[in-house]
């Protein structure tokens, strides 16, 4: 093989380093800061702000964002402003962590908030209670960060996904049917999921006809659809999130599945209905939080506020996930005057949220035995045609408080250790 | 059982020629211009992406008739401003070079047009299923197929029988050759590149109308895009339709026994085909070395 201007000197082995550096495409990502300067007291996030979830992570960053300039306003932490620093944790596990190290030891943030990722935020975790730092997951589900997993510095604001399942199940059997096929994404946050949806469902007196493991980042669902439909459910629950959500409802609508199962799902975001054509936008779901309710004081403001960032955009759950974990720490810090980890990790635990925050009707704390937040659901169905607004594309039937949807603290599994 | 697995080779031999319009597109700028097009994904973004756009003001037809030409000269421009000097060069720096452009294309649509995914609404009725049994086989699904039919067809009537064509073909095999007789390389590089990225920017209409828009779909569907070229062979672009459909195929089959698996079996085929065939299926002696 000779070299030149002309010639083919290309050869497997290239072909092979190129498909290593593809993959890497994967993993890698820009290194972002979206904001640096002099203020003294810096939180550091951590959130997926490329990749598959990187709509939802914005989201949570507009909220963050918002609060710290709220906060600002209102004279900062402790007479200190508020610096917030963004980092893309590019939905992969070890960039997270990276990213996470990196916040701590050189840019000595005080807290961490972060990721919408399960297996990231879980990742996360163990450095900050490493590292000692007190650590807000705002976005990931899986059970096990409250739960079996849980750290005396860590604590949650989105909801567990036994609280999802139990948000709807009763929900879906007495409606739609006692057997279901589940299509899951093969990730901690699926996977447990998952198991809460089957085992309340064998409670209830049903049957499982079928799990779906998906790949995270699945573009073509029709393989997994078609064993679906062979299996003949009740319903077919959805349990996967971001673009797979979009692309698998898209075809379960293409394929007419919906005219002969029941669609349905646990949670839903509105990220993703807003990525659907009218006719995709199917099924009864639990929404995390929703940006139109009745007499809910202080959430006009917040709506109008977020707008303005957005370009006129409305916020979804996650920009209150973003909102409430940045709101919590300042508030925590501020009553008990001091940044010290540990007093804060203490002083969190069962710290009601103000109406201003909470944002919803029924009571909302963080629960002391687990460091889980009595968040409530949203549970409805949603519209194929936007009431009113073009972004109103989901309807509330009914919100049930966090504390109802929570197993109590003795069945999560959680023991926390606190440092001596 | 039967039916389900038929059902799955069926199914697999659509997806797999969604592959085939992609690997196709990158099979010809690799055979020719010997760049591994990393930003290959990055084009069919941009193409779902202008198509987005314009349909409001063309119509879907008149954006699966215009996008792929807008993204060929897109790809023109690329090649004539960043490629073209690393001809001479080192394989690797184009590598590179589209490798770190992927990521442009990425983040300059996630600029634009944002991070929060587009849908796309294809004509009524296409969005139909054929009949109550087969229900996975739908009219876009069946126009997605027979567009790609039309394509391979008229790129294979391109390659053997235009000057343009007959060029491209010689000069994939002995480049300096094709030089020395007089012929511009510069100019049948760029237009074979811009042949590629047509390619690629229909691929992102169609992918488009199919699974809606974000800007990381690109990424995701290269991969299985380049996978197709290995097995079915560098340098052979049947070879490249053959390796298209073997992988959504096997796909498609392995979601039958184990779901979680139909992702991983397209690289487990990959990784028998260069131990016990390295130069591909149908690929040619001493392309692959």
């Amino acid at each position: 093989m000779t070299s030149g201007t002309y010639s083919h000197n290309f050869s497997r082995r290239t072909v092979l380093k190129g498909a290593v550096a593809l993959g890497g495409l994967q993993v890698a990502s820009p290194f972002i800061i979206q904001a640096r300067g002099e203020t003294p007291l810096r939180i550091g996030m951590v959130d997926p702000m490329t990749g598959v979830y990187a709509a939802v992570a914005s989201n949570e960053v507009h909220g963050a964002q918002l609060a710290v300039e709220q906060i600002n306003a209102k004279g900062g932490v402790l007479g200190r402003p508020i610096e917030l620093l963004v980092e893309d944790s590019a939905n992969d596990v070890g960039t997270g962590v990276q990213k996470t190290r990196k916040l701590i030891e050189r840019d000595q943030v005080s807290f961490i908030i972060g990721d919408v990722n399960s297996g990231i935020a879980q990742a996360m975790a163990q450095v900050t209670a490493e590292k000692r730092v007190l650590h807000i997951v705002s976005g990931g589900h899986t059970d096990g960060i409250t739960g079996k997993d849980c750290k005396w510095n860590v604590y949650r604001v989105c909801n567990t996904t036994r609280m999802e399942a139990n948000s709807i199940s009763d929900l879906l059997f007495t409606k739609y049917g006692k057997k279901w096929h589940f299509i899951t994404p093969d990730y901690a946050f699926g996977h447990t999921l998952q198991e809460a949806c089957a085992e309340n469902l064998k409670k209830l007196g049903g049957t499982v006809t079928g799990n779906e493991l998906t790949p995270l980042g699945t573009s073509d669902f029709s393989a997994y659809l078609i064993k679906a439909r062979t299996a003949r459910p009740d319903v077919l629950l959805l349990l996967v999130q971001g673009s797979d959500m979009v692309n698998c409802l898209k075809q379960i609508v293409q394929f007419g599945i919906d005219k002969q199962i029941h669609v349905a799902g646990t949670q839903q975001e509105l990220e993703s209905l807003l990525a659907l054509p009218p006719e995709a936008r199917i099924g009864v779901w639990m929404f995390e939080w929703y940006w139109k309710q009745p007499n809910t004081p202080h959430l006009t403001e917040f709506v109008a506020d977020i707008r303005k960032r957005t370009g006129g955009k409305v916020p979804t759950a996650r920009t209150w996930f973003g909102y409430t974990s940045l709101y919590s720490l300042a508030l925590v810090a501020n009553r008990e005057k001091t940044l010290d980890s540990v007093k804060l990790a203490l002083a969190l635990g069962d710290f009601e949220l103000p109406a201003e925050v909470k944002l919803q009707p029924n009571k909302v704390y963080y629960r002391k035995g687990d460091h889980q937040l009595m968040t409530s659901a949203f549970v409805g169905e949603a519209l194929s045609k936007a009431a009113g607004d073009p972004e109103d594309l989901f309807r509330v039937d009914t919100i049930v408080a966090g504390d109802q949807t929570s197993p109590a603290v003795s069945e999560t599994g959680c023991t926390l250790q606190w440092p001596a | 059982m039967t039916q389900l697995l038929l059902f799955n080779v069926t199914n697999g031999l659509i997806i797999g020629t969604f592959y085939v319009l992609m690997a196709l597109g990158l099979s010809l700028i690799l055979n020719l211009s010997n760049v591994i097009n990393f930003a290959h994904g990055g084009f069919l973004v941009v193409g779902g992406y202008i198509a987005y756009s314009i349909t409001p003001y063309v119509g879907f037809w008149g954006a699966l008739l215009i996008a792929p030409f807008i993204t060929a000269a897109i790809g023109l421009a690329v090649e004539w401003v960043l490629i073209r000097p690393l001809y001479g060069r080192d394989p690797l720096y184009s590598l590179l070079l589209t490798f770190g452009l992927a990521f442009i294309l990425e983040d300059g649509t996630r600029f634009i047009w944002g991070a929060q995914g587009k849908p796309v609404t294809v004509p009524a009725f296409l969005a139909q299923p054929l009949s109550y049994d087969l229900f996975f086989i739908t009219g876009y699904r069946l126009f997605m197929v027979a567009m790609v039919a039309i394509s391979v067809a008229l790129l294979f009537v391109l390659l053997r029988y235009t000057r343009l064509g007959i060029r491209i073909r010689a000069g994939t095999l002995d480049l300096e050759t094709v030089a020395a007789l007089g012929i511009n390389v510069r100019v049948l590089r760029s237009l074979n590149f811009s042949v590629g990225v047509f390619l690629a920017g229909l691929s992102g209409v169609l992918a488009a109308g199919q699974l809606g828009l974000e800007p990381t779909m690109g990424s995701g569907l290269l991969m299985p895009s380049f996978v197709a070229i290995i097995v079915g062979g560098v340098g052979s672009l049947p070879g490249t339709l053959l390796g298209g459909l073997l992988i959504g195929v096997a796909s498609g089959v392995t979601a039958v026994f184990f779901p979680q698996a139909s992702e991983a079996v397209i690289y487990v085929m990959m990784a028998v085909v260069l131990l016990i065939r390295p130069r591909g299926l149908l690929g040619e002696e001493g392309m692959m070395t």
